[in-house]
């Protein structure tokens, strides 16, 4: 699917750098790091700006157990960027989730652990059945997952019945409300998916064949890589991370509105393609998906403090994603075109 | 061909050079690319109302001749050019076209989802700025086509044509504007695709534009074409003109001499003799363009597989890697099916495929050569822990052994395609395969990387691997290979081994058979 080389791709070589082989250099240079300079000076704005109410301990963990739904939503979305597809839906899937979570544990008085588990099944499946109309039917992941979007936003009008389900049974409210050590357990939770998907993205063949998928699928699929499997799993991971990010909302809030899930999309991409810009620029990864959460959660959260009305956030988490990606694309041109200047052919 | 006669009559051979008004006239024209010959200075004369063959192997100079006159390329400083007595500036397009010099390239450019009228108005001025009407420009198309002889329904889209009637389109949009008599056409490799009868309407069509005064050059491979189509030819050899003269008083045989001229250099290895082990046996192989074609490759023995654009041998390795579902068919290594259109399953069974195109299919060029090299073999699942220290000693180690200086982390995409190529090699050599399918592995590739290649594929050899290549250089696979193959329509035309295998006889089967092979099929 050529679908990423739309807005970013960019041939993944933003610094035609060098390192040694065997030893990871440790480079602390801004184009790897530029989130997490940028990232500090937003920290410093809002802090001389509105200290009273931004340098506190609340601020903190209302942040960061905020964020850690956004972290495992883009984690999952993740998996299907890198084999070279977009999941539109998957903002919808975390909406279906935690509404089915809510309903059958409160109005169906199912026990609330099954709900969870009957949502991230469902959820799951949603992401097998795009993975199948991308990958064995063939439709554009753009077309078949805004398609899915809009069906799973008649179910969840139909499970909701337009109400607010909830709240869950507080054994349920549990699983998050806990703060071992003062963080709160749903950022450990983020953090410990983050671990795995690192390590399955980085460092099994699994994840090498999924990127090998979205960097070029013809070369990918003559290296012997089945790519259309892989595509269908991307789609599979991503459903699953949708669903387990539904469940841990609905263990965080309690009560669930109808309307809950298209609000998580578009910080989701922002911060995927930001996170394009760093950590290893140009391919999808994890920390700097995880660094571009956190640069944008924090201009989010400044902005609202200072006392802006709730626009703001829309406007921010836009523009961010149309930054991010002019930057990566840019970037790589430039990469491309200094490449050429110098005609570093490598002889 | 009464004319040739006539023609040929006036003109003794050479073809004298200050003819009055010629159609086209460059001299002394040169061009050098860093590290390549591209051509020294070529003259090239085309009378008015001929066709005018320009024939060469691969590197020739043809493609940077064709390139320099369509402004592609600039070329070197002291060429001189005139078109019909008037002097033009070589390396413009717009000069070019306002001298009413025409070409149909290969990919004629077409939209094969438009249908022929479309085609044909598209980027042209319509009848009507405010309204477009479909009659109107249907008409304009009709009209166009018949002028030129031409029967084609314009109301199909184009990709339903036949590549005869496709190729006609293109001359007729080529020449649509305007009515201009004593045009220059460049056909380049007009009948490559082509079906044996097709080329007949094609020819029609080529000797109806000769006769209304226009001039046409015409580069092909086929040698036959040369004798029923065209009046002059001009061979180039290593981008300087061998021969510029009339077809007539040429036959067969001599135009091969002077296409190939120089003996053969001592300039590649030996290789040692194979075993008469096969390992690798295709039967009944059919696709798209390959029909019934069976051989065996024998261990350690190099296998050519020859033949013209369009003879099906472009497609062979692509079938026989599982990079395209076979139709029917059998392959058998070491005695085990390979399954149709699975690349995985035909690599893990010991089958190795790099195809021509190193940018597009052949590696990721985005990725590092640590990642492109280990890619076909990864670490079997178990291994847990995919660690960049030990894939990147990997990659080291295969690195050196193709003789590419560069670091595993270095990108794919900032190397020179003669060290693409190696490192393409040695990501294959990886994988311990027992058969490796190259195809064109030197193409695009400068003289001293080409000897590092045949170094690293004789040493597979050594180690009991058997290796086939298709190439359009008639010279490498005869100075490689222990037999050729040559591809005649979608199948095995003739096979050349031993003494029988000379760059002569190779030349002579991929263009003269092709016609009788084409008619039978």
């Amino acid at each position: 699917m050529s679908a990423t080389e739309i807005s970013s791709r960019p041939a993944d070589q933003a610094t035609p750098s060098l390192p040694r082989p065997g030893r990871t250099r440790v480079n602390l240079g801004f184009s790897r790091f530029s989130g997490l300079y940028v990232w500090a000076v937003i920290i410093a704005i809002f802090s001389v700006w509105v200290p009273s109410v931004f340098l506190t301990r609340q601020t903190l963990i209302s942040l960061v157990s905020d964020e850690a739904v956004t972290a495992i939503l883009a984690l999952g979305l993740l998996f299907t960027l890198a084999a070279g597809a977009f999941d539109l839906s998957i903002g919808q899937n975390l909406g279906v989730s935690a509404l089915i979570t809510a309903t059958l544990s409160t109005v169906a008085e199912w026990d609330p652990w099954l709900s969870a588990l009957v949502a991230i099944v469902c959820c799951t499946i949603v992401g097998l059945v795009n993975g199948l109309l991308v990958a064995r039917v063939g439709i554009n992941s753009l077309i078949a997952t805004l398609g899915m979007t809009s069906v799973l936003l008649a179910l969840s009008q139909v499970i909701s019945d337009q109400q607010f389900r909830g709240p869950v049974p507080d054994g349920f409210r549990a699983l998050t409300a806990w703060q071992p050590l003062g963080i709160p357990a749903i950022a450990i939770y983020a953090i410990v998916l983050a671990f795995l998907a690192w390590y399955v993205l980085e460092h099994t063949p699994f994840g090498r064949k999924m990127y090998a998928t979205g960097a070029s699928p013809e070369a990918a699929f003559l290296s012997g890589v089945r790519t259309s499997r892989y595509l269908l799993l991307s789609f599979v991971f991503s459903g699953f991370a949708a669903g387990v990010a539904g469940v841990l909302l609905t263990s965080k809030i309690g009560s669930i509105g109808p309307t809950i899930g298209p609000s998580y999309l578009l910080p989701c991409f922002a911060a995927c393609f930001l996170g394009t810009t760093q950590i290893k620029p140009g391919k999808f990864n994890v920390w700097g998906t995880l660094i571009a959460i956190g640069l944008l959660a924090t201009g989010v959260k400044g902005l609202q403090l200072v006392g802006g009305q709730q626009w703001i956030t829309d406007a921010f988490n836009g523009v961010a994603l149309i930054g991010a990606v002019s930057i990566a694309v840019v970037a790589s041109r430039r990469a491309a075109a200094g490449r050429r200047r110098n005609g570093a052919r490598a002889q | 061909m009464s004319s040739r006669v006539a023609h040929a009559e006036e003109d003794p051979p050479p073809v004298p050079a200050s003819a009055a008004a010629a159609a086209l006239e460059i001299r002394s024209l040169s061009k050098t690319f860093p590290g390549g010959r591209g051509l020294i200075e070529a003259d090239l004369v085309i009378q008015p109302g001929t066709v005018h063959a320009l024939l060469g192997q691969n590197g020739s100079g043809k493609s940077t001749l064709i390139k320099v006159l369509a402004g592609v390329y600039q070329p070197d400083p002291g060429a001189t050019a005139s078109v019909h007595g008037e002097s033009f500036d070589l390396g413009s397009a717009a000069a070019a076209d306002a001298h009413g010099i025409r070409f149909i390239h290969q990919d004629l450019g077409l939209v094969s989802s438009l249908d022929v009228t479309d085609n044909l108005r598209l980027g042209r001025r319509y009848a009507s700025r405010w309204w477009l009407s479909d009659r109107k420009e249907r008409r304009i198309a009709r009209d166009l086509l018949q002028g030129f002889g031409v029967d084609v329904d314009t109301s199909v889209s184009v990709g339903e044509l036949s590549q005869a009637r496709q190729t006609m389109v293109a001359i007729a949009r080529a020449l649509s504007d305007g009515d201009r008599p004593g045009r220059l056409i460049v056909l380049d490799e007009p009948t490559a695709s082509l079906q044996r009868e097709e080329v007949r309407y094609l020819f029609e069509l080529i000797e109806r534009l000769r006769d209304s005064g226009n001039s046409i050059l015409y580069v092909t491979h086929r040698l036959e074409e040369v004798f029923e189509i065209a009046d002059d030819v001009t061979v180039l050899r290593d981008g300087r003109n061998v021969v510029s003269r009339p077809v007539a008083g040429l036959d067969h045989d001599s135009l091969v001499e002077l296409i190939i001229g120089r003996p053969l250099e001592a300039f590649y290895p030996d290789s040692p003799a194979p075993s008469s082990q096969v390992v690798l046996r295709v039967q009944d192989l059919s696709g798209p363009t390959v029909h019934d074609v069976s051989f065996d490759v024998h261990q350690g023995e190099i296998l050519g597989i020859a033949g013209l654009l369009g003879s099906g041998y472009e497609e062979l390795l692509f079938l026989m890697a599982g990079g395209e579902p076979r139709d029917t068919g059998t392959i058998e290594l070491h005695g085990r099916p390979i399954p149709s259109g699975d690349p995985g399953a035909a690599i893990r069974a010991g089958l190795a495929f790099a195809p021509a195109d190193r940018k597009r299919l052949s590696a990721i060029p985005a990725w590092s050569l640590r990642e492109n090299l280990t890619l076909p073999a990864l670490a079997p699942l178990r291994n847990l822990w995919l660690s960049d220290r030990s894939e990147n000693r990997d990659a080291a180690a295969w690195l050196d052994r193709v003789q590419v200086r560069f670091p595993p982390s270095t990108l794919f995409s900032l190397l020179s395609g003669g060290n693409q190529q190696r490192v393409v090699l040695a990501r294959w050599l990886r994988t311990g395969a027992s058969v490796m399918l190259l195809q064109e592995p030197t193409n695009g590739v400068d003289t001293g990387a080409k000897h590092a290649i045949y170094s690293a594929i004789e040493e597979t050899l050594a180690s009991g691997t058997a290796v086939v290549i298709s190439s359009s250089d008639a010279e490498e696979l005869c100075a490689i290979c222990d037999r050729v193959i040559v591809m005649n329509g979608g199948r095995i035309g003739v096979l050349l081994e031993g003494a029988g295998l000379t760059v002569e006889r190779l030349l002579v089967a991929c263009m003269k058979d092709s016609s009788t092979e084409r008619n039978v099929s």
